[in-house]
């Protein structure tokens, strides 16, 4: 990846993506969170820009552009509210686990749907030493309906159809998009496969890759809003920003955001050419991701001082979206431990070499 | 995840086996005796060949867009930067071309100015190296305080004053000299000169001694009275119009920055390998020692990743003409502390055993530390990063 230029139909989207976000969510984020979902009017525009379809495949009715072309949309979105996203954006989280599905005619059947706005479908990653493949989900969103789970552990694959709804459940963030949770010990097992080879982290990388893009999105409305805020507020006779102390840390998370999203970007190609280690990038691309957007937000509430802890300002939304991207699809400890499988396997991706 | 044309990536094989054959050994030798290899050893003759390194990384029989027969490929830069490095980083800079020199010249040299200076390295009949002298003992970081003086003198110009931190410049057919017309200008009074070899006046004081990276000369000048002809002044004196000097000092750094902090990616490279090797052989079974080690093998390549695509970045936008003077900075505020964090956890993984001079990793540590300082320490790249998404002021 020489060329950063992203293409032209890309850039179209993520300019129009852009326009809405500023335009329609930021000015309502606040009352999408309390109302626990996303107007029909936004939702009619992110049909429009093809939020579900864009990185799906033609035969499932997609728009087959790639993950690239997703990242940069969610982030874009993200930017101006990420709350309504994990229930809005179906099959979302869960497109790698259904992509790698065995059973293609289960899949196409279940992609349609999410497609058609009627049903939500979960991932859990599950911890590979978890005796079986049955563990409770502790938060999906509630609107679509619930109606099915993929579980993955290692590279066991497992999916159900929930037989009754599950529990109202809230969660630290994500207001809009509502929440349940509950075990799926009543569900009925579709299938269980064991998948090839490094499938299984290649699926939870794209679902952390989907966490981290939207991350992105959080993190840099975190840090716009805190430069305005920043050079604006004048204390001890000059802006906020401009002490250096605060200047200093302000210009290392811009740094760490701006690699974050060559990280994520360059993980999204290495997806899009089904690259053998595109799963160990994509999950580190994730952690890079959330890294950034965590220290981002909380800077953000931290420079705004008390404002910062008041719901008057989004910043408080973003601080806490933030720590849940960072909790999603398995979490941390999780992807520490897909990346330690692979860490020693996975070539340089310049020289493709090992050690000479 | 990197895709380069064929020709980029037989470069790169190049100088991979030219830094296992040559520039290791060379590397460790130096770290042994204190001194850079010298001028005439055969290495430096190898890769300045016909069709060896230098005409690649110089883009030799590659017209730019300009037309200029010789130019600087930047990206081509980029790339040997790190995997030079990855070798040994003290005889990575000490490759022969032009160098940071050849930075400045992009920067600001007229087309002719580029055909002349970088002529020689079309002669392929021995090594030949170009260098920059900006640092100076009384400025180093804060590079608008420099205060060798350039003066008018009939037709050509006199400098004096003195220069230190100047890589290959005891071996250099000429060396980019930055001076002042008058200090109270500031940055408005900057000039830069090509000073070519024997020049009188400019004479070698000392090839400084270093904790690490001893591959390379670095090299301090005095300036005694140095007549400069007036068609050596870097891009004319039209050039120099409102701080133009000043920002073609800047240019040249948004250029040499992210191969600074490339050279780091490649010596956190190299410190991963070592760590992965020392893994493999001694952590053959799961365990907890075993776990600890592959997490921060996981963390340092994700680190080392996104410091190689902050570099491809800033170049990547460098080669469009596109302003990079943030990207550039943020690669280099970057990627140095990232391989400072990865050869220190190389050598915590190795444990004691990391520590033996005999061992690459403990001369890592030592050579790392340069790099943070070099090209700007990462507190002015956290002030240029302020200056261009905050607006802090320059006094701040």
């Amino acid at each position: 990846m020489t060329d950063f230029a992203l293409p032209v139909e890309i850039e179209q989207l993520r300019a129009e993506a852009e326009r809405f976000a500023s335009l329609e969510l930021v000015p309502h984020a606040r009352a999408h969170e309390k109302s626990l979902c996303w107007s029909a009017a936004v939702l009619d525009v992110l049909a429009k820009l093809g939020l579900r379809e864009v990185d799906l495949p033609g035969d499932w009715g997609g728009a087959d552009a790639g993950v690239l072309a997703k990242v940069v949309l969610l982030e874009t979105l993200a930017s101006g509210d990420a709350g309504g996203l994990p229930a809005a954006d179906q099959p979302g989280l869960a497109t790698g686990a259904l992509a790698a599905c065995p059973d293609a005619g289960l899949a196409r059947r279940i992609a349609a749907e999410c497609l058609a706005g009627r049903a939500s479908l979960a991932l859990v990653c599950a911890d590979p030493e978890a005796p079986e493949l049955t563990p409770a989900i502790h938060w999906a969103p509630s609107w679509p309906q619930l109606r099915w789970a993929f579980v993955s552990r290692g590279d066991a694959l497992a999916l159900f159809e929930l037989t009754r709804a599950l529990e109202p459940a809230r969660a630290l963030a994500f207001g809009a998009s509502g929440g349940v949770g509950g075990a799926l010990a009543g569900a009925s097992k579709l299938g269980e496969w064991t998948l090839a080879r490094h499938q299984g982290v290649t699926l939870r990388g794209r679902a952390r890759l989907w966490c981290g893009a939207v991350a992105l999105g959080v993190a840099q409305s975190a840090f716009d809003a805190t430069v305005r805020y920043t050079t604006e507020r004048v204390v001890f006779g000059k802006p906020v920003a401009h002490h250096q102390g605060n200047a200093f840390e302000l210009a290392v998370a811009a740094t760490s955001l701006h690699g974050a999203r060559l990280l994520v970007r360059a993980a999204a190609a290495a997806l899009d050419r089904a690259a053998a280690d595109a799963g160990f990038w994509a999950t580190e691309a994730w952690i890079a991701a959330v890294e950034a957007a965590v220290a981002v937000s909380d800077l953000g509430v931290q420079l705004l001082g008390g404002h910062g802890f008041l719901v008057d300002h989004l910043a408080e939304k973003r601080f806490r979206e933030a720590r849940m991207l960072a909790l999603l699809a398995g979490g941390r400890d999780l992807a520490e431990a897909d990346l330690a499988e692979l860490v020693l396997e996975v070539p340089d991706s310049l020289t493709q070499g090992g050690p000479p | 995840m990197i895709e380069l044309d064929p020709r980029t990536r037989e470069q790169l094989a190049e100088v991979r086996e030219l830094g296992r054959t040559y520039m290791r050994p060379m590397g460790l030798e130096s770290d042994r005796t204190g001194d850079p290899p010298p001028a005439d050893h055969p290495f430096y003759l190898l890769c300045s060949r016909q069709g060896g390194l230098v005409s690649r990384v110089l883009g030799e029989n590659e017209r730019d867009e300009d037309g200029a027969a010789l130019t600087w490929k930047p990206l081509r830069a980029l790339l040997t930067a790190e995997e030079s490095a990855y070798w040994d980083r003290g005889v990575a800079l000490s490759l022969p071309g032009p160098g940071l020199g050849g930075a400045a010249l992009r920067s600001l040299a007229t087309p002719e100015q580029r055909a002349r200076f970088l002529a020689p390295f079309a002669d392929h009949s021995r090594a030949r190296w170009g260098a920059m002298a900006m640092t100076e003992p009384g400025a180093g970081s804060d590079v608008a305080r420099i205060q060798t003086r350039a003066r008018r003198d009939g037709s050509d110009w006199r400098l004096d004053g003195a220069k230190m931190f100047c890589s290959n410049g005891a071996r250099a057919e000429w060396v980019v000299v930055w001076a002042t017309v008058d200090p109270a200008l500031g940055r408005e009074g900057h000039r830069a000169f090509v000073v070519e070899r024997g020049t009188a006046g400019f004479e070698l004081l000392k090839i400084e001694h270093k904790m690490g990276s001893r591959g390379y000369e670095t090299a301090s000048f005095a300036l005694d009275g140095v007549r400069v002809p007036a068609e050596n002044l870097l891009g004319g004196e039209s050039k120099y119009r409102t701080r133009e000097g000043f920002r073609g000092a800047m240019a040249t750094f948004n250029l040499t920055r992210p191969l600074h902090a490339a050279q780091g990616v490649g010596m956190g490279r190299a410190a991963l390998d070592h760590a992965l090797d020392f893994v493999r052989r001694e952590y053959p079974s799961q365990g907890r020692r075993r776990q600890r080690a592959l997490e921060k093998l996981s963390a340092i390549r994700r680190e080392l990743e996104t410091a190689r695509l902050l570099c491809l970045h800033a170049v990547w936008l460098a080669r469009r003409n596109q302003p990079n003077t943030l990207e550039a900075s943020q690669a280099k505020l970057f990627a140095p502390p990232v391989v400072f964090r990865a050869i220190a956890a190389a050598l915590e993984i190795a444990g004691e055993a990391g520590v033996r001079n005999d061992r690459h990793l403990e001369k890592l540590y030592r050579d790392v530390k340069i790099l943070d300082i070099g090209e700007g320490t990462q507190q002015v790249q956290r002030l240029v990063i302020a200056r261009q998404l905050l607006g802090l002021p320059r006094e701040a």
